[in-house]
């Protein structure tokens, strides 16, 4: 972000439990029990379990709208329990499900919030509305509007917006969007993470849902009922290699099918494709064909290019045709995301798909076997490790 | 001022007596024009300033009491029961014993009439300011204390604001059954439109009472109206909702309101 460096904004900080407790008057049980993380500076730790496992009293100890019974939090390298509350809460961002956005303030009289409790000057206020609703990608013109002329999404960003609006180091989100509907959330979720890549904020993020905790999380902390700590690890980690039969049950057994999500198309070795140009000989082709893994010929343009695949009648003339019996589709990019590369081949009731870099050339073949084989193998923690960023842009 | 009255009534009986050229008047007429339109700036426009000051100054100074009290009761939860208790049986005294258990402490006048009115409103201003403050949802609250708002910012820039349509709400009423119970504040020598009613022959004189009863039933529509633009002025965040999905929609709806 442009103005990011004149907003004093602070660097993204650490935060890390140490054996923090939280158990609550007249509960035998601790809500949460002696929990220790780490936390890098820049990621997004995502705090998932089960409801009651104490994630969202976890996250609010951070900003002391819980107050920590035993064992402390650091953000950055000062305790939390040596902060005034209101003072460190306006220093962290702070999103919830209902969103709670002021009714009876404009958008940006909402954004606007915590810079005047921090007593900034009225051009720098404005200045960073202003930049904010570019950032969260609203019409200029909604800033003078209330929360209820907004629709569902739009106020989700604009809470996004309010939180980030003092530049804080730490930002903590409980179900942000919980509220959403699932078509909308998969897209504020998608938002959120490549405004994330650029802001880079240390972001604690409370969910039930392990598929919104894989998808988010650079890592991930299972929580289990009575506040412990099943395993902190990354997504990948967490699906590859459950540390207990808990997070293997929470994960949930299509864990094979969610690492597709973390993995892109041309993290896997691809098969070649057997290419034909047109005007060559079939012949040639034919030759080519023999004992190739893909079966079928890929006819390409002079920039290799896929323009569809040969049949059978196709290569019983005597020079490959301009216009091929089959289309190519679905054509896979390299940079797709292996799930919905495999939707894509299973809702074409293809076997193979051609996949291109981002110049569309070809670059190999894309087959439901892969796909199987890598489902099935368990020796492929190399590739995932290397594969385990998130997704973005999807 | 009621002694003022009481001659006023003599002189009206006087007139009753010796004046019989208004035929109206003799058949005790429940709208004699000539008459009203005769007496209307000697007899009625003192008392209904007087109402007014009654209605306005009890309103206001309830409206102060109650938003004391429930800043008070906002952070002291406990003393909620109590204050709806104690503000709730002076709500049950009935007005004119009120008035004549006031006169030995306080004597015969205004004040007295407006301690009483005062305490009748306390009741219900206090019970919606109470009300309005527990219905402000909580996702605002929350917000607000997550971002670091203190409990003073919570409560004046939070909470309040949104508690605005009930606490109006209850201006209204308040404010509406204050014009009506003002009307015995002459009981404990306050005037006021009750004035013209409850001296001497007054009462029943039928277009005397028609003139009295238009002027409060006039008086409360009138209050009643002001505060009903007053709550659209400082709601309109809770309208705007209503014509989402678009600036024209926005704005023809506007126009409408304006035109109507």
């Amino acid at each position: 972000m442009a103005g990011e460096a004149e907003s004093n904004g602070a660097e993204a900080l650490p935060v890390t439990y140490r054996d923090t407790t939280k158990r609550y008057p007249g509960s035998d049980n601790p809500a949460v029990d002696s929990l220790s993380l780490d936390v890098a500076a820049g990621e997004i730790c995502v705090l998932v379990g089960p409801s009651g496992c104490g994630k969202t009293t976890a996250m609010r100890m951070v900003n002391r709208m819980v107050e920590i019974t035993d064992g402390d939090i650091l953000v950055g390298d000062r305790s939390v329990r040596d902060r005034t509350p209101f003072e460190l809460r306006r220093e962290i961002g702070y999103v919830i499900q209902q969103i709670g956005l002021f009714p009876h303030r404009t958008i940006g009289e909402n954004i606007a919030t915590v810079p005047r409790m921090l007593g900034w000057d009225q051009s720098r206020t404005t200045q960073r509305v202003d930049e904010l609703i570019s950032v969260i990608g609203l019409d200029p013109e909604l800033r003078d509007r209330y929360p209820a002329q907004l629709s569902g999404g739009q106020q989700q960003r604009v809470g996004v917006a309010r939180a980030l609006a003092a530049n804080p180091g730490v930002m903590l989100m409980d179900e942000p969007f919980g509220a959403v509907d699932p078509i909308n959330r998969e897209r504020l979720q998608n938002e959120f993470l490549r405004l994330q890549a650029e802001v880079k904020k240390t972001i604690l993020f409370v969910t039930h849902d392990i598929d919104e905790a894989i998808k988010m999380g650079d890592r991930i902390a299972v929580l289990r009922e009575g506040g412990k700590l099943a395993q902190y690890a990354t997504p990948a980690e967490l699906l590859m290699a459950p540390a207990n039969s808990f997070v293997e049950d929470f994960v949930g057994a299509d864990r094979a099918l969610k690492r597709l999500a973390l993995m892109r198309v041309s993290d896997v070795d691809l098969w070649e494709a057997p290419l034909a140009f047109v005007g060559q000989s079939t012949g040639e082709v034919r030759a080519k064909l023999e004992g190739a893994e893909v079966p079928h010929a890929l006819l390409v343009d002079s920039d290799r290019k896929p323009l569809g695949w040969l049949s059978e009648t196709d290569l019983r003339k005597d020079l490959v045709p301009e216009v091929p019996d089959s289309s190519p589709h679905p054509i896979l990019d390299g940079s797709d995301v292996m799930r919905d590369a495999l939707s894509d081949l299973l809702q074409a009731e293809s076997q193979y798909a051609p996949v291109v870099d981002g110049h569309g050339r070809i670059t190999g073949v894309l087959s439901i076997e892969i796909v199987q084989e890598f489902l099935s193998s368990d020796e492929a923690t190399e590739d995932e490790h290397s594969a385990s960023e998130r997704p973005l842009g999807v | 001022m009621s002694v003022n009255l009481t001659l006023v009534g003599q002189s009206l009986a006087e007139k009753l007596a010796g004046d019989s050229s208004d035929q109206c008047i003799q058949d005790n007429g429940a709208f004699c024009f000539n008459w009203i339109a005769e007496n209307f700036s000697d007899r009625y426009v003192t008392p209904t300033l007087e109402h007014l000051y009654l209605v306005g100054f009890s309103v206001i100074l309830g409206f102060l009491l109650a938003m004391g009290m429930a800043v008070l009761s906002h952070r002291q939860r406990w003393l909620v029961p109590p204050f709806i208790g104690v503000t709730g049986v002076l709500y049950t005294i009935p007005s004119v014993a009120f008035f004549f258990l006031l006169l030995p402490i306080t004597g015969r006048g205004v004040d007295t009439a407006l301690i009483a009115l005062t305490a009748y409103n306390l009741q219900i201003i206090y019970r919606n300011i109470v009300a309005g403050l527990n219905n402000v949802p909580v996702g605002p609250k929350d917000a607000g204390r997550g971002m670091g708002m203190t409990a003073r910012q919570m409560l004046w820039k939070v909470e309040f604001p949104l508690a605005v349509p009930e606490i109006v709400a209850g201006l209204r009423i308040a404010t509406v059954s204050t014009v009506a119970i003002a009307t015995l504040a002459d009981f404990a020598g306050g005037g006021g439109l009750g004035s013209l009613i409850i001296t001497g022959s007054n009462i029943t004189f039928k277009t005397n009472i028609l003139v009295v009863t238009v002027l409060a039933v006039g008086m409360a529509v009138i209050f009643d109206i002001l505060f009903l633009l007053a709550q659209r002025r400082l709601t309109r965040w809770q309208t705007a909702g209503e014509s989402r999905g678009g600036s024209k929609r926005f704005g023809a709806a506007m126009a409408r309101s304006r035109a109507a």
